[in-house]
């Protein structure tokens, strides 16, 4: 999954960005506010961190602009500021949850699942399609209840169709969704990994939609 | 006397005895007048009364010599009295004339007692000097016509006191009607609204105290937010510290790869650095405020920056920055030697960290007319007129700037220069087009 963090100290920021990639996320760390207000326009998030005393542009104003953008990417508002009336003001400006720091890293990286879970209307812990199973927080896949072992591009990608079931996601879209700046990507390599996924998952769990992209197969997710 | 305390009621009160005591004056007037008037018409009908009686009597003698008494014809007949003497004898008199002569004057006006009655009476002599006329009447009787005139001019104005009362009641009441809206208005005011107070057709008499009032309206909710930002720089920087310590902990705990893991504990290790020195800046601060007067010696600030900018020229070096230090004569100052290296210390501090690499940082110490003066500018980002205010409120930091401060530094230096009885001035500097930090002892 692939988050936005913007927070402006650094011994914090680079901590939040090595324990949430432990603990399967891929970050991008903005250190002040009009970056991540860019990048929150730009890329499509599945979810973001925002401190609200960034430098540039308060976090607060940066939750303003994207929300009057109707930019949906859930936001999660991570700050020392504790005061009900911040809380309030943070949540009806559009944030989707406000947590103030010291925070456990587990605790914020399950609200972040949350956030993403609740953002594709699936409001269950694990995300079923026919005899599939997935299981975020334990990042493990069952195939009729037997453990399949995936890499983390390829949980991730299964991930991604999981939560956009019925959607055809481009190659580029999942490039996108999968890949953090300045990762080397090869043209082909959602290909190749749709292709292990079908090999270890069955053929006919992924569609493919000839010129568009791919898509969770309708025929598994009926029954 | 003490006027009453409630403004309405001063007013009338005010208004009420003004116009009460106005109208007792012109009532006093009027009767003195009509007093006047009536006594000279009454003292014009004696008198001619009297010319009438000796003109009578100089053509119809009366030879006999008898006393004549005059018949009553008039209800008002008792209260007026005549005498007509003879040749010292009593000719004619009216029915309730003495027997005596009236008065003691052979002409004119006399005003006296006749059996305890008060008279005024005119007395007249015929031409051959043997008629002696008197014509008297009562003065209890002028005093009734008078009252009797006054009684109609003034019970309407009697009436209209009562009544100007309750009405000047009301008027004072409609007068003061901005003032009762405008105690309402903060009276039903929530404790946390500080928006200026707005009173409709407001007087211009209120308006200064409107004026005051939203002024004051203005100072607390200033107050208040600064009260707030300080609570969210506090919580900011007390918690950050915290959350970094925490975050770096948990990833090294998690972390199985080892060149991650030491990266973390490393981070965990400068975070705990970073939470002792911002406790150690609180503490200092306490320190600062709770001492009046710290130790006091002649301390020699040019020997102490000198030590200072040689303890941090190596972070300086390490930015490629150049960092000059003019100290030429020895200047002393009064004070900690400690607590003067710390505000040294951390003004160099500051322009070190907060000017980007190569960047010039120079620092002076001089005489200046008697005064000693310390000089640190530095060619960096400097700050916003926004910024500079703010400077010196604990826990304030310039966002963005990257550097891993407290917020309390300035705190610091503030309160070392009041300790010891410096001033401290910030602005721009001309020369390097930093920050420009001039500290002087008097």
């Amino acid at each position: 999954m692939r988050i936005l963090l913007a927070e402006d100290d650094p011994l914090l920021g680079d901590g939040l960005r090595s324990g949430l990639r432990q603990l399967g996320f891929r970050v991008d760390w903005v250190r002040d506010g009009n970056a991540a207000e860019r990048e929150l326009r730009a890329e499509p998030y599945a979810a973001a961190v925002l401190d609200l005393g960034l430098p540039m542009k308060g976090g607060l104003d940066v939750l303003a602009a994207t929300r009057a953008q109707s930019i949906k990417t859930p936001v999660l508002i991570l700050t020392a500021r504790d005061a009900i009336a911040d809380r309030v003001r943070g949540l009806d400006l559009g944030a989707d949850d406000y947590v103030v720091k010291p925070v456990d890293l587990h605790e914020l990286a399950a609200r972040l699942r949350a956030l993403v879970r609740r953002a594709h209307g699936k409001p269950e812990e694990r995300l079923q399609l026919g005899a599939v199973t997935l299981d975020p927080a334990a990042r493990a896949v069952l195939r009729d209840g037997v453990d399949v072992v995936l890499s983390q591009r390829e949980f991730d990608l299964l991930h991604v169709l999981m939560l956009n079931q019925g959607r055809v996601l481009s190659r580029e879209q999942l490039q996108q969704r999968l890949y953090k700046w300045g990762e080397e990507v090869d043209s082909n390599a959602v290909d190749v990994h749709i292709h292990h996924l079908r090999r270890k998952l069955g053929p006919e769990l992924i569609e493919t939609v000839r010129g568009v992209g791919y898509v969770l197969a309708r025929g598994t997710s009926a029954q | 006397m003490r006027l009453p305390r409630s403004l309405h009621w001063r007013l009338v009160v005010l208004v009420l005895g003004v116009m009460s005591a106005v109208w007792l004056a012109a009532a006093a007037v009027i009767w003195i007048d009509a007093q006047h008037e009536l006594d000279e018409l009454l003292d014009g009908h004696l008198a001619q009364a009297a010319a009438l009686l000796v003109a009578q009597q100089s053509i119809s003698e009366n030879e006999d010599h008898e006393t004549i008494d005059a018949p009553s014809l008039h209800p008002y007949a008792p209260k007026v009295v005549f005498q007509v003497w003879h040749d010292d004898v009593l000719a004619l008199r009216s029915a309730n004339a003495p027997a005596q002569p009236m008065s003691h004057r052979r002409r004119g006006f006399a005003t006296l007692a006749i059996d305890g009655i008060a008279w005024r009476v005119f007395a007249a002599r015929g031409a051959e000097s043997d008629t002696q006329v008197y014509v008297g009447e009562q003065i209890a009787s002028r005093a009734g016509i008078l009252w009797a005139v006054m009684r109609s001019a003034l019970w309407p104005m009697a009436v209209a006191l009562p009544l100007l009362a309750v009405l000047g009641w009301w008027a004072v009441r409609q007068g003061l009607l901005p003032m009762r809206r405008l105690s309402q208005i903060i009276a039903r005011r929530e404790a946390h609204v500080l928006a200026p107070v707005a009173v409709a057709d407001a007087p211009t008499e209120m308006q200064p105290l409107i004026t005051s009032l939203n002024g004051l309206f203005e100072r607390i909710a200033a107050l208040l937010e600064s009260e707030r930002r300080f609570t969210a720089d506090a919580a900011h920087e007390l918690r950050t510290p915290i959350a970094a310590i925490r975050v770096q902990a948990q990833t090294a705990l998690i972390t199985v790869d080892d060149a991650p893991r030491r990266h973390a504990l490393q981070a965990t290790l400068a975070g705990c650095d970073r939470a002792a020195h911002l406790v150690e800046q609180l503490l200092l601060l306490s320190r600062l405020e709770q001492t009046a007067a710290p130790p006091a010696a002649a301390v020699d600030l040019s020997t102490l920056t000198r030590q200072v900018v040689a303890e941090l020229a190596n972070t300086a070096l390490e930015q490629k920055q150049s960092l000059e230090l003019a100290a030429p004569e020895s200047c002393l100052v009064v004070g900690d030697d400690a607590l003067l290296a710390v505000l040294v210390r951390n003004l160099v501090d500051n322009a070190i960290r907060y000017s980007s690499r190569e960047a010039r940082i120079r620092i002076a110490v001089a005489k200046e007319d008697g005064r000693v003066r310390l000089n640190v500018e530095d060619s960096g980002p400097g700050m916003s007129e926004e910024q500079l205010a703010r400077l010196g409120e604990r826990f304030f930091r310039v966002l963005g700037s990257d550097q891993a401060g407290s917020g309390l530094g300035w705190s610091i230096v503030r309160r070392i220069g009041a300790a010891t009885g410096a001033a401290i001035e910030v602005r721009r500097s001309d020369a390097l087009g930093g920050l420009r930090v001039v500290v002087t002892w008097s």
